[in-house]
């Protein structure tokens, strides 16, 4: 019936079948080095792209350098606390980018161990900063401390509403969460320009007719805790994501809600049948994950000097939602993963933007679409998990002679 | 009896050799079919009926042997060089699309075309139409396929093949899901078929209707060929002696059983499918605590569902179910487990495990949220690895440690972690349903001793199995399930031909 | 087909007991119910749109209770929102609605609609052949960029259309080969697709243009003008003067019904969407199908947004991440008309009319128009729901298929 040399052989199932299952492949497929040899490629082709089109390869190389300038990383060659020497400004900017990512990041990878794709990060942002930017600038009597925990309540409510809406969508009536997901982006940005545009009811006092903010009143700023006269400092929201960052390593692996959450994502039916209620997990993971997104938001319309401007056509809207997915999933949907994605695409996003703004090696406009292209190659490689599973099985192909021996034999054909 | 022309062979397979790793699903198979005639190919499951007819149809190579069509040798590299050759096989699960009609379905790939660019729908409809009224088919092409009976629909793939000129037809296990009068409907049009000259191959386990249907009859065995015989001079006794009659191979040890309370009664019990067809129908059974109740039966005569509806996973239809007393309403998993059913599910991978979990998950699977792994929605994993590493232990489960991967085990290893958490909860009543399938001789032998101790610790055993062998060696009382009914019970020392039979849907002759 | 002759052989009665046409009729009536009250009609009591819209809701009542319920609530709710909207119209100033429902406001209308038509058919090819394609909003965006450079490099619009064509497909290519080849996951592809293409089109944008905006004069896609038709008062206005990618986003409609319905490459296309295992057992070439469709699709939403900034809203210039989510707006269009080129259309006709109307609302007040920019989401959302009864998504969406 079986043969008696097969015993030791693992048993799995032809081909991972939910999203959490292959991702959980990717992620012990080759642990850290996939990814990072993703982004290799993906800023190896950028270069190319640079090379080619300024026609020198040293140009190329030399952007790579202002990048990472800009990012502020040479300060570990000179640290220094005063946030007048550039590097330490710069990379005071990169954490504020890196907290806001952290938390988009945290997002997408929650939704992703339930076995959904939360492509709405963007949308539950904005309506993070929607509500964090109402509260701030309302409550105007409220002390300090109370007002910013409201603000940041309330704005992770948001998100988490916001999210939940796909998450019941889809537990109802099956709808799929991409789409759903997709909408209320739309929604919540025109919802934003209609309340922040000329006669909206959040509209700014002073410029009706550009769609931005008022200012959150002083008192409901996030205090800074590594800030200089005049610069935008380094609030204490970089604290708050790193908490995050613990707290979902908690939800995940320390809790029974994470515990069904995983199972869900990995096997609905023995899920189902452990018990486990899979409607109530699908809503309730939607909703954590837009907690995560809806916190960035009030974070960042709490810390930053600016208003947020919704755009016209011609005013860039910040993608960080859109840059958490890319932040994920090269993080393997994990804790540390996530952390370690957000520093490189923070680093990624501001020195393009700033470190190249000499214009010495390519303009600064150039830059920030590089920055788009690098971000789209890494989406892009980071989803051919064939590419990974190939690789992964090397090994094993050059080592036992059979390559997958058959289950059963009522599995075969009889 | 067919008087169809002379003994023309329309295909000879001579010889043919097929291995899968660790199995040789055909092993020297020699099968021929004459023109006309309609000829049975039976087994039981993991005989080799549908490899050597996947060869045939080419969606696999032999890896020995040759295959004659017409007398002219052949060689397929794909479905297509068989469908041009004149073969046309009608799986099991239909290959329709559902939300297309009748007509479009049948000429899907072969389309007839319209002043070269259009498609000529009226003339697809109109062939349809002819083909149908000529076998007597009564199918409509305008139909869509979703709303069509299931009988419908496999005469939709019969025409399928017909439509491209097929003349030699292979039919997979056709009537396991048709309804006993699309059953007769169906030997009817297969009757046409033959008139018409069209070979047909009819793959089956069942006895009564190839005794009624076929010509000749080919009996495999463990991928072997065993007999060809005519139908005239064959019983339901001899074909079954033929499939099922073997060498044995493991006998359990054991001592007789001591069956003492009733733990589990079905009463009158009907089960549904998705599709509505009723599967169990009035099924009636008790068993003991101490003692292990095999139902023996082919795959597909209702055991899934029956398993389904007593673990919570499939609704009841009517009928009964009591655990120690306690009668169960429209059960689900929950409920099921809380009053006292462990079950090994059959598929261990999609049901049993979540396969990405480590072996400690595994184990907490039913209870992860009660103290002591877990209190007020806080996990603690240190109890779950200790929990899993006793069980471990206990059960022997080899390939790794608590924190391991389940995915990483082997398939023994993993239908014990199944078994050690099933058993580990305490069950009154433990079901274990193919509990050894794909397993190695080692894994087997271990679950079968294992079986029988927790039957002497005074549990109910219901064990569910396709092997004949597992049941007869296991079970202190045998029954025998086909097509939703239970139609045997057996005490003590049986004859495997007797079981073989009724398995099969025959009975014993009585005594002349 | 035979039941339809057999159809016009009844009398009127039985037609009309057809639930289908009294749903159609519905939704048409109100539809109709809001038109009263604008101009040219500018009825000027309530009554008048009350009275349409509730028969409009009765027929929608009836439609459902006679088993099509998605027409059926269709029917309900354009009542509902005619009478809503009628009300409205007849509370606002005279001059108001002269400004904004005028004939210009068709040809707004219709101008807006044709990327959506190039991006839903595009999206529908591919979809229906079983690929997802989240992409479509880069792909146009190429499309626009491209198309600009190629009109301004080449000196004529033809030169610029094939060129943004061109680019188009090949981005599909890549796509086609993560998604169809390394069976990738299809929504991440398209994800990166669209990340890909802002930053491509704003780098070469820069880099080609000296960060400079596009010099004026690049030849623009031309006008049709429709001969005799520029004396009428209305229709002159409305249909006189459409660009010629109008023109063609019609006949693209109809031609993608042709080909999906009426020919036999179109019964294979639609196979490898519902069940590839099926088609490939009858010897149809799922991958290659999948394949062309994909680039197809790539290659007609690209076209689309060549419109963008060679048609008469675009006038020769490119805007950085220009498409700003018209492509997903084609996408809503496609899933809300159910994957059928003729609901897809009428889908597009009116996410098209909202986002035209939005632009009229703003004498009323700018609220107004930004809020209705967010219709065409909220619509999909509640038709995804299933309120108005089941989206069907080709069976095999989004699964790679895996040869055995």
């Amino acid at each position: 019936m079986s043969d008696p040399e097969r015993s030791s052989a693992p048993e799995q199932p032809a081909e991972p079948g939910t999203l959490a299952a292959r991702w959980n492949v990717k992620q012990r497929a080759g642990g850290i080095a996939v990814p990072i040899a993703t982004v290799l490629l993906a800023f190896f082709m950028g270069g190319v792209v640079v090379a080619a089109t300024q026609h020198s390869v040293h140009k190329a190389l030399l952007a790579y350098r202002d990048i990472f300038n800009g990012a502020g990383l040479n300060w570990i060659f000179h640290p220094t606390t005063n946030l007048l020497d550039i590097s330490a400004y710069n990379l005071s900017q990169t954490l504020l980018q890196t907290s806001t990512l952290i938390l988009t990041g945290l997002a997408v990878a929650f939704a992703f161990r339930c076995g959904m794709f939360n492509i709405g990060g963007q949308g539950q942002y904005f309506m993070g900063i929607i509500v964090a930017n109402w509260i701030g600038v309302s409550l105007v009597g409220m002390s300090s401390l109370p007002h910013i925990l409201l603000a940041l309540a309330l704005g992770t409510v948001a998100g988490a509403v916001w999210a939940g809406i796909a998450g019941v969508l889809k537990a109802t009536v099956g709808a799929h969460e991409v789409i759903s997901t997709i909408m209320l982006n739309w929604i919540a940005y025109w919802f934003g320009s209609w309340l922040f545009g000329d006669g909206g009811p959040l509209q700014n006092s002073t410029q009706p007719t550009i769609p931005i903010s008022d200012q959150v009143s002083p008192g409901a700023r996030l205090p800074d805790f590594w800030g200089a006269q005049g610069f935008q400092g380094v609030h204490v929201g970089v604290f708050i994501a790193l908490a995050a960052l613990v707290v979902f390593w908690a939800l995940v692996n320390r809790t029974t809600l994470g515990y069904e959450v995983r199972a869900v994502g990995f096997n609905p039916d023995a899920a189902a049948y452990g018990g486990i209620n899979v409607k109530k997990n699908l809503i309730r993971a939607m909703a954590i994950s837009g907690a995560f997104a809806g916190l960035a938001g009030a974070i960042d319309m709490l810390g930053g000097t600016t208003n947020y401007q919704f755009g016209q056509l011609d005013i860039p809207v910040s993608q960080v939602g859109f840059i958490g997915i890319a932040v994920a999933l090269l993080g393997r949907n994990t804790a540390l993963g996530t952390l370690l994605g957000a520093l490189l695409f923070g680093g990624l996003l501001f020195g393009t933007t700033h470190g190249l703004n000499s214009g010495a090696v390519i303009q600064p406009e150039l830059a920030g679409n590089l920055t788009y292209i690098i971000e789209g190659l890494v989406i892009l490689f980071v989803g051919a998990d064939v590419l990974v599973l190939w690789v992964w099985n090397t090994p094993r192909r050059l080592f036992r002679k059979r390559a997958k021996p058959a289950t059963s034999t009522a599995e075969l054909p009889a | 009896m067919g008087d169809h022309v002379a003994d023309e062979l329309v295909l000879e397979m001579r010889g043919i050799r097929k291995e899968f790793p660790g199995v040789v699903a055909n092993d020297d198979v020699s099968f021929d079919v004459r023109r006309g005639e309609v000829h049975a190919l039976l087994g039981e499951n993991g005989a080799g009926k549908s490899t050597l007819m996947n060869i045939l149809y080419g969606l696999y190579r032999p890896d020995a042997g040759e295959i004659r069509l017409n007398g002219k040798p052949v060689s397929f590299s794909s479905a297509r060089d068989a469908i041009d050759a004149g073969i046309g096989m009608v799986h099991q699960h239909f290959m329709l699309i559902p939300v297309m009609t009748v007509a479009e379905n049948v000429v899907l790939g072969t389309e007839p075309v319209r002043n070269g660019i259009f498609l000529d729908e009226r003339g697809a409809d109109k062939r349809v139409a002819e083909m149908a009224k000529t076998f007597n088919f009564a199918v409509d092409p305008d139909a869509f396929v979703e709303d069509i009976s299931v009988g419908q629909q496999q005469r939709v793939e019969i025409m399928k093949a017909l439509y491209r000129n097929a003349d030699l037809l292979i039919l997979d296990e056709p009537t396991a899901v048709l309804t006993p009068q699309e059953a007769s409907d169906l030997f009817e049009i297969l009757q046409t078929l033959r008139r018409e000259g069209i070979s047909i191959i009819f793959i089956s386990h069942k006895l009564n209707e190839v005794l009624e249907i076929a010509d000749r009859i080919t009996v495999l065995r463990r991928g072997k060929t065993i007999e060809t015989v005519p139908r005239a001079g064959a019983t339901e006794a001899s074909l079954a002696r033929a499939m099922v009659g073997r060498d044995v191979l493991l006998r359990v040890d054991k001592e007789p059983a001591q069956p003492g309370d009733v733990l589990l009664t079905v009463q009158d019990l009907h089960v549904r499918d998705e599709r509505e067809i009723e599967r169990v129908r009035g099924v009636s059974f008790d068993v003991r605590a101490g003692e292990i109740v095999g139902i023996a039966g082919v795959d597909g005569n209702g055991q899934t569902e029956l398993i389904d509806a007593l673990t919570g996973l499939q609704r009841i239809e009517s009928g009964t179910v009591t655990i120690g007393g306690r009668e169960l309403s429209h059960p689900d998993a929950r409920t099921a487990l809380d009053a006292g059913i462990g079950h090994i599910p059959e598929d261990r991978q999609r049901r049993g495990l979540v396969l990405e979990f480590t072996i400690a998950e595994n184990i907490a699977l039913h209870d992860y949220a009660q103290p002591p792994t877990a209190r007020f929605g806080w996990l603690f994993p240190r109890r779950m690895i200790d929990r899993a590493r006793t069980l471990i232990r206990e059960f022997d489960i080899r390939g790794g440690g608590p924190q391991t991967r389940a995915g990483g085990l082997s398939g023994g290893n993993q239908q014990k972690l199944v078994a050690a958490r099933e058993i580990d909860r305490d069950p009154k009543v433990l079901i274990a349903a193919q509990p050894t399938r794909g397993l190695d001789v080692g894994a087997i032998e271990y679950l079968h001793r294992r079986l029988v101790t927790e039957r002497d610790e005074g549990r109910a055993i219901l064990l569910v199995s396709l092997e004949l062998d597992e049941i007869l060696s296991l079970s202190d009382r045998i029954l025998v399930m086909y097509e939703g009914e239970i139609v045997g019970e057996h005490t003590g020392e049986v004859s495997e031909e007797a079981i073989g039979l009724e398995m099969l849907g025959g009975r014993e002759p009585t005594a002349a | 087909m035979s039941t339809w002759t057999a159809r016009l052989d009844n009398p009127l009665s039985a037609r009309l007991r057809d639930a289908a046409i009294t749903g159609y009729l519905g939704i048409f009536l109100g539809a109709f119910a809001a038109f009263l009250a604008i101009p040219p009609i500018e009825a000027r009591t309530i009554t008048w749109p009350i009275l349409v819209g509730i028969v409009a809701m009765l027929l929608g009542v009836w439609t459902i209770a006679r088993g099509r319920r998605r027409l059926g609530w269709g029917a309900f709710a354009a009542g509902l929102l005619g009478i809503g909207l009628g009300v409205l119209a007849t509370y606002s100033s005279t001059d108001n609605l002269n400004q904004a429902f005028d004939a210009t406001l068709v040809a707004q209308t219709l101008g807006a609609t044709t990327p959506l038509i190039f991006g839903a058919m595009a999206g529908i090819f591919s979809e229906r052949s079983g690929v997802v394609n989240i992409g479509l909003e880069g792909m146009m965006l190429m499309g626009a960029f491209w198309g600009v450079y190629g009109a301004d490099k080449g000196n004529t619009w033809v030169v610029g259309l094939a060129l943004g064509a061109a680019v188009g497909g090949l981005l599909a290519l890549v796509y086609a080969f993560f998604a169809i080849h390394l069976r990738a996951d299809q929504i991440v592809g398209g994800t990166a697709v669209n990340f890909l293409a802002v930053g491509i089109t704003g780098y070469f944008f820069v880099q080609l243009y000296h960060n400079a905006p596009v010099p004026n004069g690049v030849p623009l896609l031309p006008n049709v003008s429709i001969p005799g038709l520029s004396n009428t008062h209305f229709l002159g206005a409305a249909i006189g003067d459409l660009n010629i990618l109008t023109w063609a986003g019609f006949a693209l409609v109809i031609l993608t019904y042709v080909v999906l319905f009426k020919t036999p490459i179109g019964l294979r296309i639609r196979s490898c969407g519902e069940h590839p295992r099926a088609a490939d057992t009858v010897g149809i070439n799922v991958y290659a199908i999948r394949y062309a469709c994909v680039v197809l699709s790539g290659i007609l939403v690209a076209i689309g947004g060549v419109y963008l900034s060679e048609g008469p809203t675009g006038n020769g210039t490119f805007i950085f991440n220009m498409s700003n989510g018209l492509g997903f707006i084609a996408l809503a269009a496609m899933i809300f008309g159910n994957w059928r080129p003729a609901g897809a259309f009428g889908a597009a006709l009116l996410f098209g009319f909202s986002n035209a109307l939005a632009l009229r609302l703003q004498i009323y007040s700018t609220q107004a128009g930004t809020l209705f920019r967010a219709l065409p989401y909220v619509l999909t959302l509640v038709a995804v729901a299933g309120v108005i009864g089941r989206t069907v998504a080709p069976a095999a969406d989004g699964k790679p298929y895996v040869r055995q």
